[in-house]
């Protein structure tokens, strides 16, 4: 690090300047940071703290209204909310199936390709192309091929003789709708974390192992997993970090039914704070989400010391 | 004898296993492309044939139909606008001040454990999940009388760009030699003039990737837009695109258009950061 810079002020002074640029230099470490920790304290914990404020009262979608002080009655309520459970449950269910499903099919497909592909940029960037589009456009897309008149999907199920279903549409099959539609859209980046993590690992330790014949599936277990450990905790962080606020997908292919099958945390929240005109309910619930997120997450960075 | 069998087998092995990726390979870029394929194909159709059953695997009668609803006589081209200028502000305002903050993260020391600290906040807040910050973010655009603005969309985007792009350039930074930087400031230069005139010109791809990066993620957000604007002048492409899907009809041919239209530019972009995106997409943690 440089040390003349940082706590050194010889340098600075000999210089000619006024007295301001002088004192600008010698502050340099904490004006470089102001300006985006001030925005990040006020885009965060001004939100957060107002949040606190609006969860303890019930306000009227009537602006003239005053807020009415209810303590910890919004918070009681999500203990016998049973929509609120539901989409509990349900973000639970897509996150764990959703990922896992992501996780197992990037990384077979990683170690699969691992061999043949480093160099095939051009092939990787296009099989990196879903998770950049926008979700919107993917929800429509798939729509269009779940659509149980006209669609693809039940197209292919007809000529392979099997019965055509309503997908989205279908109570039993809508959360399964939305997790393929998911798998689509964010399998690839797994894919694409598990191969940079492969193209990394040293060579020596499998050279080692194959002298002691080690079998390749103890090669996998014992070398490929450990030296992948990092990798595969970043890409999970933000794989559930990213299924936690599942919002896009499910308002345009399925608006959280049918029978809220598909009500999500995040949807249930949006129609809690406008369609039923509850902000400071919703407030609670979001309160709820954050907590969760920020113990999940806080877990997850100090196990993998993340922030070094 | 026993080492030639042993040796073929492992070569039938390794045969086996190219063919088994090559058909992965060929599998996955199938199940890949389809949908995009679809949705364009299916904007180039004539209603009518949108609707066929069986479906029209190629468009018979391709058609530009739909563009020009979209584009022309509905206000789509003010939706991409919208979303152009809001995503370009947001990606100024996060690469100007995280590429400072970036810097200060990767070079300087801070007392008490500061800078290990003020990293780990930065990215805890990049972990907020949107949905959280809608009702402060609401009551408080509404105080101000910002609803329906378009800077009231560059504000919100910032508060999960910033810590992006941060993260990215801290991770830039760290990767460039401090050497440069030391010589710059033994020969006379300030240290803001080394991080200026040194540093920054070294990081520029660095600074290209995050940008564009920024670019995207703005561009496709969706929620805090659904909830900031309502009007015509202020909503971005991803909210016209969902207005067009009503509970009694869905005007499939314009939002295909409209959907098309969108991920032309991202899948440009995706190219162009092609050599950053592991980077990108693992918040700097993951070098590719």
């Amino acid at each position: 690090m440089l040390k003349s810079a940082s706590d050194g002020t010889s340098t600075a002074q000999s210089r000619p300047g006024g007295w301001l640029e002088r004192w600008a230099e010698r502050h340099l470490r904490y004006l470089m940071l102001a300006p985006t920790v001030l925005i990040l304290l006020a885009l965060t914990i001004f939100p957060s703290l107002y949040m606190f404020y609006a969860a303890v009262h019930r306000i009227s979608p009537n602006p003239d209204l005053p807020w009415e002080f209810v303590g910890a009655g919004n918070f009681a309520r999500l203990l016998s909310d049973a929509q609120f459970h539901v989409a509990l449950r349900n973000t639970i269910v897509f996150t764990v199936v959703a990922v896992t499903v992501e996780f197992l099919l990037g990384l077979g497909l990683a170690l699969l390709l691992d061999k043949f592909i480093r160099r095939l940029t051009f092939l990787k960037t296009v099989l990196m192309i879903p998770m950049m589009l926008p979700p919107i456009a993917v929800a429509i897309t798939w729509k269009l091929i779940y659509e149980p008149q006209f669609g693809v999907l039940n197209e292919i199920m007809y000529r392979l003789g099997l019965p055509l279903q309503a997908w989205a549409g279908d109570v039993n099959l809508a959360m399964f709708s939305i997790i393929v539609a998911d798998v689509w859209q964010w399998t690839p980046f797994i894919f694409l974390l598990m191969l940079a993590g492969l193209a990394s690992l040293p060579v020596e330790p499998y050279e080692a192992a194959a002298l002691d014949g080690a079998s390749s599936w103890r090669q996998f277990w014992d070398l490929t997993i450990p030296f992948l450990k990092p990798v595969i905790a970043i890409a999970l962080l933000l794989r559930v970090m990213d299924a936690l606020r599942l919002f896009d997908l499910v308002f345009i292919l399925t608006g959280g039914g049918p029978a809220d099958r598909t009500k999500v945390l995040s949807l249930y929240i949006y129609q809690v704070a406008y369609r039923f005109a509850d902000p400071g309910y919703a407030a609670a619930i979001s309160l709820f989400v954050l907590f969760v997120t920020i113990v999940l997450s806080t877990w997850f960075m100090k196990r993998m010391r993340l922030a070094d | 004898m026993a080492t030639r069998t042993l040796h073929r087998r492992s070569r039938t092995k390794e045969v086996l296993t190219r063919l088994l990726a090559y058909l992965a390979i060929l599998v996955a870029l199938i199940l890949t492309l389809f949908p995009i394929y679809w949705i364009a194909a299916n904007s180039f159709k004539f209603d009518i044939d949108i609707f066929a059953v069986p479906p029209e695997w190629l468009p018979r009668n391709p058609t530009l139909k739909h563009y020009q609803e979209a584009f022309i006589q509905r206000p789509f081209l003010r939706y991409a606008l919208n979303s152009f200028l809001v995503a370009v502000g947001t990606t100024i305002v996060s690469v100007v001040f995280g590429t400072m903050a970036g810097y200060a993260l990767a070079r300087f020391h801070y007392p008490w454990q500061w800078r290990k600290q003020v990293s780990f906040w930065i990215l805890s807040t990049r972990m907020m999940p949107p949905i959280v910050s809608i009702i402060p973010l609401y009551l408080f655009f509404n105080y101000f009388q910002m609803l329906n603005t378009k800077s009231a969309l560059v504000i919100a985007y910032t508060a999960f760009n910033l810590p992006f792009a941060t993260w990215m350039m801290k991770s830039y930074f760290q990767d460039l030699p401090v050497e440069l930087e030391e010589a710059a400031v033994v020969d006379g230069d300030t240290r803001w003039g080394a991080f200026l005139h040194v540093a920054l010109p070294l990081a520029r791809p660095g600074l290209a990737a995050t940008a564009i990066f920024c670019l995207i993620i703005s561009w496709n957000e969706f929620l805090l837009s659904l909830i900031i604007t309502l009007t015509e002048q202020s909503q971005t492409l991803p909210i016209g695109i969902a207005g067009r899907v009503t509970q009694y009809n869905t005007y499939w041919g314009e939002i295909s258009a409209a959907g098309f239209m969108a991920c032309v530019p991202i899948v440009i972009f995706a190219f162009i950061v092609q050599k950053h995106l592991v980077r990108g997409l693992s918040l700097g943690a993951v070098k590719g």
